[in-house]
């Protein structure tokens, strides 16, 4: 699976409860509710183990986690693709 | 009702899925970790002796400011900074008008004892009142947030939260502590430094979240936008010990006792401070099926930091109806 699909995967399955219906890639989680700021640390937590990566802490903002396009990206950079 | 065999999660949990064992998908998901909790908590420690190296003494006034309700996890957590590393602590409580007359003796004998300087903010009740009455009867939060507390409890830990955050930035404190329990957040927020981006969305949700034609005057409560040029460089880390050091909840009690500290007996099972809790929870019981706690006491026993009878016995009994009916006849509901 893809890095975008494994995102999504996770998103759907832990924050959406198995419904995908309008998480489209550039969708806010937080704007949208899907993720409150507790639960972007567990999306934190869940890259850092599915992708063997670390997240600074100066990272961790909107622009990197926000949303799948966000997290795409951000991830493509760390792992140098 | 069919509950996990091995936390206490129950079936009404959304998103829950049971194996044929009965073990619910948090538990395997934690089973499967890579991760050894012992190393992590020991990383942790070792994160938290560095930075507070890094900041100790260096802030104009105070090394930390703490969000103090008097309960008994936030009174531990203070101990902890105050005797372990000798801080200068300065500590806030939110009077949310539902605070038990014990835990304020509680905040006075240990902010004596422990020689810490203590500011309460007070909201005008009118305004306290609205804002609990929408959580109560509206579906003001995202589902997420819900999972981990009820919404009146989220409306009134978010003030907490901008009003410290707030507080720190104005006094150039590096610090911002709370008691939260080890089931309470994940490990991952245990030490986390706050950024102004990530802030003001937050700030921005739990505002649109608030505002009601009944709830004009809201903006002194949060983050004035200048703020987030202004003092960006400021932006302090937050700080939950509780979440990586070692945590009996008898021992908690035990160790804070000798400091003064006094169990409070009108309130709910899963609160030492606060007089609106069990009406949280019972609003949050009906409207979506599970306990507002459970997620956190969930993550204790499946820690280990709790015996999952005693888990059963905190989220499966009834309400005190005592306490929801003073909760509700105040709040006129």
């Amino acid at each position: 699976m893809d890095i975008k699909n494994r995102i999504r995967t996770f998103i759907v399955e832990n924050f959406l409860f198995g419904k995908d219906a309008g998480l489209d890639e550039e969708t806010s989680f937080l704007d949208e509710g899907i993720i409150d700021s507790t639960g972007i640390l567990e999306l934190v937590n869940f890259i850092e183990e599915e992708f063997h990566i670390k997240v600074e802490d100066e990272e961790l903002v909107p622009e990197n986690l926000d949303s799948i396009a966000n997290v795409v990206k951000f991830l493509e950079r760390k792992l140098g693709r | 009702m069919k509950i996990c065999n091995q936390c206490i999660l129950p079936e009404t949990f959304p998103g829950i899925k049971f194996d044929d064992r009965g073990i619910c998908n948090h538990c395997r998901r934690a089973d499967s970790s890579s991760t050894d909790p012992a190393v992590q908590k020991a990383g942790y420690r070792n994160k938290l002796d560095t930075l507070i190296t890094g900041v100790k003494g260096t802030a104009p006034s105070y090394d930390v400011i703490m969000a103090y309700s008097g309960g008994k996890d936030s009174s531990y957590t203070l101990k902890l900074l105050r005797e372990r590393y000798d801080l200068k602590i300065l500590t806030l409580t939110f009077d949310n008008h539902f605070v038990s007359p014990v835990a304020w003796q509680n905040i006075r004998t240990l902010t004596d004892t422990l020689k810490t300087d203590h500011i309460t903010f007070k909201l005008p009740w009118p305004s306290a009142k609205a804002i609990f009455c929408k959580a109560a009867r509206e579906d003001i939060f995202p589902v997420p947030a819900l999972l981990r507390a009820s919404s009146i409890c989220t409306a009134c830990i978010g003030m907490v939260k901008s009003l410290v955050l707030k507080t720190a930035l104005e006094m150039s404190i590096p610090l911002v502590a709370f008691g939260w329990s080890p089931g309470q957040a994940p490990i991952q927020s245990a030490i986390m430094k706050t950024n102004p981006s990530l802030t003001a969305q937050n700030q921005a949700s739990l505002k649109k979240a608030l505002s009601s034609d009944a709830i004009t005057e809201i903006n002194q409560y949060f983050i004035p936008e200048n703020y987030y040029a202004i003092y960006k460089d400021r932006f302090p880390h937050n700080i939950h010990p509780l979440a990586f050091f070692d945590y009996d909840e008898g021992e908690v009690i035990r160790q804070i006792q000798a400091l003064g500290w006094k169990e409070p007996k009108d309130t709910d099972t899963n609160s030492s401070n606060c007089l609106l809790n069990a009406f949280a929870n019972q609003c949050h019981i009906k409207k979506h099926g599970f306990h507002p706690y459970v997620l956190e006491i969930a993550n204790m026993v499946r820690q280990r930091v709790m015996g999952r009878d005693e888990g059963i016995e905190k989220i499966y009994s009834e309400q005190n109806q005592e306490m929801v009916k003073y909760a509700k006849e105040k709040l006129e509901l």
